[in-house]
């Protein structure tokens, strides 16, 4: 068994230095990665036909369990759920965006506060945090920049604090929901969690975050954005919201089904669909509905980044099977000497740290196992059984907003401001989003102390 | 006249950047090598200086991340800036020469493409290197690595091959051989040539 450690760790770590120096892409790092775990840990070391099939956990798409469950339950190996739900998503996705529908709410909204940049700033911020519930911040950000940057050009104003404000609020409306942000689908679909569940938990944290973020943003940016010589808006020279949408069937067609989708999330506890059937259903509507260019959408789905999570899943199944995330468990638990404040703490603010500047996904998926093991000594202390879980997933969600690569979104909302003539520094991103973060985690900890333990 | 388009690669100190200059003026075409800075100077807003400081540069691994194809660094934004630009002069059926910017293999598609990479010998580059930067030997030997390293790796890591390779290039040259003047003589005919061979295509 030492070796069989042994070389999961060496695995996991080869494997987080190569997606960090990405050298290699990182699809192929954790594939490779996961090959090594199933052959040299599981086949050679430990020679254990049975660790491999668990961890392949093919036999659950079999499962009614898979598609739907009636009682919450657990899942081990390669989070497939996961895998198929965000592959449906990113199927809607695409088929929203081909109809315009992202350019449109964006234009919409603008027009609606009368392109006013205040106004702008402020409906932009929320309409980033509530879309990013829903869909992957990736899109959010990489529409609502785009439009910002074209607002900003009309409007003579700087994008730059507008863009940083979307970006941190894209996180935070991520952290708010189950699919969210995928540290909270590998955290929901791991742990048994409902959307319900994220949105009355992380939800009321991001709520709470979300109003103060929205002051200390306006403090924070007010004077960029006000200009007092400005000429009156003279909205007529604006294109108009309507010019976004490329096919108004299309169009009407994609927000219907993004309209499902969100019911069915919302009601997935009492449908009792899971995630994985909620992801397929969305996908083969938006095939069907879009049939003509079926084979274009799938195309454009991102397949690097489902493989990458097959991969990655496999790595952390080495760990988990060769009893590396027990002995890091432990260790947590030694080092909180069973105060779970201190343990919270620990896991919510290494999490942030962590995320802050490593990609938050291995991150998480390596976490889970850890809080599972962890949460007997939660329950023996009288605490609320999840707060781990609550914590590992604001720590990772909004930590990444500390630096510009830290999450996903930042570093497509950077690179779009920087593509458009609006270059943001480490120095510039940092100056104003580390102090929100660190608050905005300061804010969460004294939540789930208070509401938790 | 069909598109012409001459990519000069070239390690510092080879005079290629003369080369490309001269290029240029005896097929009376445009080039792009500091107006690339000045371009996005003006698109970006920041200084040509500091455009100039970031110029085929690598970004900082450790600071840096890819998410489909977006990066947070801003060495790769300005990069993707000027290969859009070429691309789009490229396209419009402009003929011209461009200094670097992985030029032999981002305008690889356009048939009237001829790319040529100039070396030379480390004496000779120190030599000139010595005499325009008035350094010292040492300097010069440590300034010319230093920039020669850098441009590798902005190569390397926008195209995933391996800069100054001869199979990337339609030639490479070495300019100490018959010094730079004889260089450009040599490479006018053999784009000459090659312009010919194209027009009879």
């Amino acid at each position: 068994m030492l070796a069989a450690q042994i070389f999961a760790v060496v695995i996991f770590v080869a494997m987080f230095i190569l997606i960090v120096l990405d050298k290699i892409e990182r699809h192929y790092v954790t594939l490779g990665c996961g090959a090594l775990t199933l052959v040299v840990v599981f086949g050679i070391c430990m020679r254990s036909g049975t660790a491999v099939w668990n961890t392949l956990a093919i036999k659950g798409f079999a499962t009614k369990e898979f598609w739907y469950q009636v009682t919450e339950s657990e899942s081990k190996g390669i989070n497939w759920a996961t895998i198929v739900f965000i592959a449906g998503m990113m199927v809607m996705v695409e088929g929203m965006a081909k109809a315009g529908f992202f350019r449109w709410l964006c234009m919409r909204i603008a027009f609606l506060v009368k392109c006013k940049t205040i106004p702008i700033f402020i409906t932009f911020m929320v309409m980033s945090a509530v879309l990013s519930m829903f869909i992957d911040s990736i899109t959010v950000i990489m529409f609502l920049a785009a439009v910002t940057v074209e607002l900003a050009q009309l409007l003579k104003f700087n994008p730059i604090p507008m863009i940083l404000s979307e970006i941190f609020c894209a996180n935070l409306g991520g952290s708010a929901t189950m699919c969210g942000d995928p540290p909270n689908i590998i955290v929901g679909t791991s742990m048994g969690f409902s959307f319900f569940d994220f949105l009355m938990n992380t939800g009321a944290i991001a709520g709470i975050c979300l109003v103060f973020c929205i002051i200390f943003f306006y403090f924070a940016f007010r004077k960029e954005l006000v200009d007092k010589n400005a000429a009156p808006v003279d909205m007529s020279k604006f294109p108009a919201p309507s010019e976004a949408i490329t096919n108004k069937k299309d169009f009407v067609i994609s927000s219907i089904i993004f309209g499902i989708a969100v019911v069915l999330l919302v009601t997935h506890s009492m449908t009792h669909l899971t995630v994985a059937s909620i992801g397929t259903f969305i996908a083969v509507i938006t095939l069907i509905a879009n049939a003509k260019d079926a084979v274009e959408l799938l195309k454009k789905v991102d397949y690097k980044t489902l493989l990458f999570f097959i991969g990655l899943f496999i790595v952390v199944c080495g760990l988990e099977e060769t009893g590396i995330l027990k002995y890091i468990a432990d260790f947590i638990s030694d080092i909180s000497g069973g105060n779970i404040m201190l343990m919270v703490a620990i896991i919510l603010w290494l999490s942030a740290i962590a995320s802050a500047f490593v990609d938050n996904i291995p991150f998480a998926a390596t976490m889970v196992p850890i809080i599972q093991s962890l949460a007997p000594i939660v329950v023996a202390s009288g605490a609320d059984p999840n707060t781990l879980a609550w914590a590992l997933s604001i720590g990772t969600d909004i930590g990444g907003s500390a630096t510009p690569i830290g999450a996903s979104a930042n570093v497509v909302g950077t690179s779009v401001a920087a593509k458009n003539g609006y270059p943001i520094s480490w120095g510039r991103y940092c100056a104003k989003l580390a102090p929100a973060t660190v608050i905005v985690l300061a804010l969460s900890t004294v939540y789930i102390f208070v509401r938790y333990l | 006249m069909a598109q012409l388009i001459i990519s000069v690669g070239r390690e510092f100190g080879s005079g290629g950047r003369v080369i490309a200059e001269e290029l240029a003026k005896r097929f009376n075409i445009q080039l792009y090598d500091r107006h690339l800075i000045t371009e996005i100077a003006n698109k970006t807003g920041m200084s040509p200086e500091e455009i100039e400081k970031l110029n085929e540069a690598p970004n900082s691994r450790l600071m840096s991340r890819r998410v489909r194809g977006f990066s947070n660094s801003i060495e790769d934004n300005i990069a993707e800036m000027q290969f859009d630009f070429i691309q789009k002069r490229a396209e419009s059926g402009e003929s011209f020469v461009v200094v670097g910017r992985c030029s032999e293999t981002k305008l690889k598609q356009f048939p009237g493409l001829v790319s040529l990479f100039i070396l030379g010998d480390m004496d000779a580059k120190i030599k000139r290197v010595m005499e325009i930067y008035e350094m010292n030997e040492h300097d010069a030997k440590s300034f010319i690595e230093k920039k020669d390293k850098k441009r590798k790796r902005y190569h390397n890591y926008h195209v995933g091959l391996h800069w100054g390779d001869s199979r990337l290039y339609d030639l490479s040259i070495n300019s100490s051989r018959l010094g730079i003047e004889k260089t450009i003589d040599y490479l006018e005919q053999y784009i000459k040539a090659r312009a010919a061979a194209l027009e009879n295509k």
